[in-house]
């Protein structure tokens, strides 16, 4: 063990772990089900109905709940304690002479970081994996660690910009080939020959009016094949696995990148550290709900509407207010980290900050184990309840994962100092076996 | 945080670095080939500039004889692919290169150095791809895989070499499993069609067993008429292909058709590609975005990160320090090349049948066309790079080399320069010659660019001791502007 204390570059010893990050990692970690559960267990088909359906009963009020609170900012929390994590990670270590430097030792880290997200997509059949991705802008993040705060706060709320008139731009397009559609409709009442363009403008809008109604032949094979074996399973998500890493690292680039700076400029101001007095964070809670609590109630229902009411939705809204749904995203992510640290200073519940520390500590372990547990639970070759609960139901099953989680991590941090996968991943990196036991 | 004494000393101004350059044998040897490899790049780049495109190739390649094809394969053989492998291996050079740096002319740690450099190719590389218009940029993916490479330059060369052919056989592999696909979707075609011939087969039979007599009664025939139309029609619905099966139909069908020449898809290309810079931005857009994407993960990775690998192993073995014997490297880049030719002619000899009838090829052949393409790029790749290291002493030969020197010592600057030239040329937004050329006529282009860029690159250096473009860099990595004129006490020693 003094060997590895020696060690310059290895693991940071527990004592020095910051337990408020922790926790708060800890709390997002276990959130993170709660958006990944549908995923996990029914066809998204049930957006639809649920959204289409009466705006009444337990399925409508779970799905209303899971996503004016928390859509999107469980996923936020993690990546702001990401980018902390990263510059927590270059500031814990020492450089040695005769050894990598440290830089070596995380790029390495998160080139396992990669490999074991795509073992979680392309072997436990996750699709919704998100460490490929964070694997990949972690190495990005590596050149901005030492910029001031403010400057990470202005490039975060620069790729909040970007995506957003990204978004924009895709929204304007959608109106235009309404507005096209329409003229070709019009040209073609009056019986005038239409020219190719017109042609496809229909066809291309007709394409758009369909989108966000199921398509039944699709949603039953989905069914069919999620109920088959393992190798039915796996050969059904490899290509469109593939495709969503395409497509989320190039285009969900910003979404990801941007709560990344904002962790790193608030680790920088103390935030996370718990250095900001009572009634900043106080403040900061009410902003971050006043704000984003309200939004997200408006935000859905305009998705009711723009579900219901596709075509007067799109002529009525010159903006898409969806543009703006990253805004509610960070206020309201920051004011569950407020809230957090308010409640982790207030010292009303220790037990649970405990838990919640110890989960946050295995986040690793345990966001991969969520997968494998949830798999397991759900698809084909394990018990098989794929769409056969309700989606109130499901929620049992995070709460059964929450509970299992926070006294397996509690436990298990008893004897050892690592979460079993943190183990592996830290003996990847440095390429030798680490000390285990405590 | 790191405390290396060497690093607070700011010494070593740059142009005394750029003599330094100019003198050790392993910079000149680096730069030689780096030169070499950008002007070779343009042998088929011309290609994607001038508008022989896929699609016109396929039409040389299925015909197998005459003067074009004859050209359009000795191209493919020397240098298809080969130019973008070499430049992988000085580009994976070129990091080992820049972290085994002593000193930094501001105290900064070379981890940094390198990373910003990646992301401002990254971003060069953007502006090439959306704004100069140019879908075959490289400057993205190199800064992307160096990245993701960077922590592999420690190993010692062995697991270097062991990690570069790991990522060799994984992009063969790739070949493979892509062609597993199309195998696959050739069965499914197939079954289709076979359920397809079945419903006609069935209408017929329909048709036979009510057969309409015409000189009866019309009358007394429109009951069982009326009921012979319902049926037929209730089967007819039964007798359509689902949409799945349509699907699988059309999949088959589009990628047999993406292979044969389409003349009307060249003459829609050139006419998009000579259009006004607004339609071309939406047009190359696609292409570019495809490139940055869906490419760089399915291919790019392995076939950059192949190369990369190879080049530090290669810089780990003293390769380009000329460790070894002349008569070495000429052997080595003998028996590469021998290599490297017969695998193409393998290649070429399975395209043409792949090109005419590829359901057939699918039907006959185990395996794709191109599986050894990614060692044949390799192979003759560094056959190049050991034949010009094996050469660099020839007296004779000088003249080239220097004039590869300038233009590898400036390599971003001349990478900018010869796609702004070909755009220029090219593109509707310039001077619109895209597609108006023979093949053979583009090759005078790539004389002109490649005389441009030499002569360019030697008068440059002559007055200025970095390319203009390798300035802009340096000064944003080191976030500090730096004077690009020589150091007068350097320059008479040099």
């Amino acid at each position: 063990m003094d060997q590895y204390i020696e060690l310059g570059a290895a693991p940071v010893a527990s004592a020095d772990r910051i337990k408020s990050i922790d926790a708060i990692r800890g709390f997002a970690l276990l959130g993170i089900l709660m958006m990944n559960i549908p995923g996990f267990g029914m066809n998204w088909d049930f957006w639809y109905t649920i959204f289409t359906g009466p705006r009444s009963g337990y399925d409508y009020l779970t799905f209303k709940g899971v996503e004016v609170f928390f859509q999107g900012t469980m996923r936020g929390l993690f990546s702001m304690l990401f980018g902390a994590g990263m510059v927590l990670f270059m500031m814990n270590k020492k450089e040695q002479a005769g050894q990598p430097s440290v830089a070596v030792y995380y790029y390495r880290r998160l080139l396992w970081l990669v490999f074991f997200g795509m073992i979680n997509a392309f072997v436990i059949l996750w699709f919704g994996d998100i460490l490929f991705y964070y694997g990949l802008f972690g190495m990005i993040l590596f050149a901005f660690r030492k910029l001031a705060p403010k400057w990470l706060l202005i490039i975060g709320v620069a790729c909040i910009l970007f995506g957003m008139i990204q978004s924009a731009w895709r929204w304007s397009e959608t109106r235009e080939k309404r507005a096209t559609y329409i003229e070709a409709m019009a040209a073609k009442k009056e019986k005038k020959k239409l020219t190719e363009e017109q042609q496809q403008a229909i066809t291309a809008w007709q394409q758009i009016e369909k989108v966000p109604k199921p398509d039944t032949a699709a949603t039953n094979e989905n069914y069919r094949k999620m109920h088959g074996s393992y190798t039915t399973v796996f050969s059904y998500w490899v290509p469109m696995n593939a495709e969503n890493e395409i497509n989320g690292t190039y285009y969900g680039l910003w979404d990801m990148l941007a709560m990344m700076f904002i962790g790193m400029a608030l680790f920088g101001w103390g935030f996370f550290t718990n250095k900001l007095s009572t009634s900043t964070y106080a403040m900061w809670m009410l902003l971050g709900y006043g704000i984003g609590i309200p939004f997200g109630f408006f935000l859905f229902h305009v998705d009711i509407n723009a579900i219901n009411h596709r075509v007067e939705f799109v002529d009525r809204w010159r903006m898409n207010p969806w543009t703006f749904q990253e805004l509610r995203r960070v206020f309201i992510t920051i004011g569950h980290a407020s809230m957090l640290m308010l409640l982790y200073r207030s010292n009303w519940v220790p037990w649970l900050m405990k838990a919640l520390s110890a989960v946050g500590q295995m986040a690793f372990t345990n966001y991969l184990m969520q997968s494998i547990i949830c798999t397991f639970f759900f698809y084909g070759y394990g018990l098989g309840y794929y769409g056969n609960l309700h989606f109130h139901q499901i929620y049992y099953v995070v709460a059964g994962v929450w509970v299992f989680q926070l006294i397996f991590s509690s436990i298990w941090l008893r004897y050892f100092r690592f979460g079993p996968f943190e183990w592996v991943w830290r003996s990847l990196t440095y390429w030798k076996k680490q000390p285990m036991k405590l | 945080m790191l405390t290396k004494p060497k690093l607070m000393n700011p010494t070593p101004s740059d142009p005394s670095v750029a003599a330094e350059k100019t003198q050790s044998p392993h910079h000149f040897s680096l730069s030689v080939v780096t030169g070499f490899t950008l002007l070779g790049l343009l042998v088929t780049g011309i290609w994607d500039f001038g508008g022989f495109s896929a699609n016109l190739q396929s039409f040389y390649n299925s015909a197998a004889y005459g003067g074009n094809y004859k050209l359009l394969t000795a191209v493919s053989i020397l240098f298809e692919g080969k130019m973008q492998s070499l430049l992988g291996i000085v580009f994976g050079a070129g990091i080992v290169l820049l972290m085994q740096r002593k000193s930094y002319p501001v105290p900064i740690q070379g981890p940094d150095v390198l990373i910003r450099r990646q992301i401002w190719f990254i971003i060069l590389g953007l502006l090439l791809a959306f704004i100069l218009l140019w879908p075959e940029d490289l400057l993205y993916p190199f800064g992307i895989v160096g990245i993701l490479l960077f922590a592999f330059w420690k190993l010692p060369s062995r697991s270097l070499l062991i990690v570069a052919l790991a990522c060799t056989l994984i992009y063969s592999g790739k070949l493979f499993w892509n062609y597993a696909d199309d195998k696959s979707a050739y069965q499914k075609y197939l079954a289709v069609k076979k359920v397809e011939k079945k419903f006609a087969d069935d209408s017929a039979t329909r048709a036979k067993k009510y057969p309409f007599d015409k000189t009866k009664d019309s009358a007394s025939q429109k009951p069982i008429l009326a009921q012979k139309k319902l049926a037929d029609s209730l089967a007819k619905k039964k007798d359509t292909l689902n949409s799945r099966q349509a699907g699988e139909k059309s999949i088959w069908e589009g990628l047999a058709k993406n292979l044969t020449y389409d003349s009307t898809k060249t003459v829609s290309q050139n006419k998009s590609m000579r259009a006004g810079y607004s339609k071309l931005w939406f047009y190359v857009k696609n292409k570019s975005q495809a490139k940055e994407s869906g490419w760089l993960y399915r291919m790019g990775v392995w076939d950059i990160g192949s190369a990369m690998l190879l080049g530090m192993a290669l810089w780990g073995m003293g390769f380009f320090s000329r460790r070894f014997s002349s008569s070495t490297y000429l052997i080595t880049a003998m028996v590469l090349f021998a290599l490297g030719v017969g695998l193409a002619w393998l290649r070429i000899h399975n395209n043409a049948p792949h090109l005419t009838d590829y359901a057939k090829y699918v039907e006959s052949h185990l395996l794709p066309y191109n599986l050894f393409y990614p060692i044949e790029k390799l192979a003759m790749a560094t056959a190049y790079a050991s034949l010009a290291i094996g050469l660099i002493n020839a007296s004779f030969l000088q003249w080239f080399w220097k004039g590869f020197a300038a233009v590898g010592n400036m390599p971003v600057t001349n990478y900018v320069l010869q796609v702004f030239l070909g755009c220029f040329i090219f593109y509707g937004y310039g001077l619109g010659y895209y597609g108006r050329f023979e093949q053979w006529e583009l090759y005078t282009f790539v004389a002109e660019i490649c005389l441009v860029q030499v002569v360019f690159s030697v008068l440059w250096l002559r007055y200025y001791p970095m390319g203009p473009l390798e300035w802009v860099l340096k000064c944003l990595i080191y976030r500090k502007r730096f004077s690009n004129t020589f150091d007068r006490t350097v320059s008479t020693t040099n």
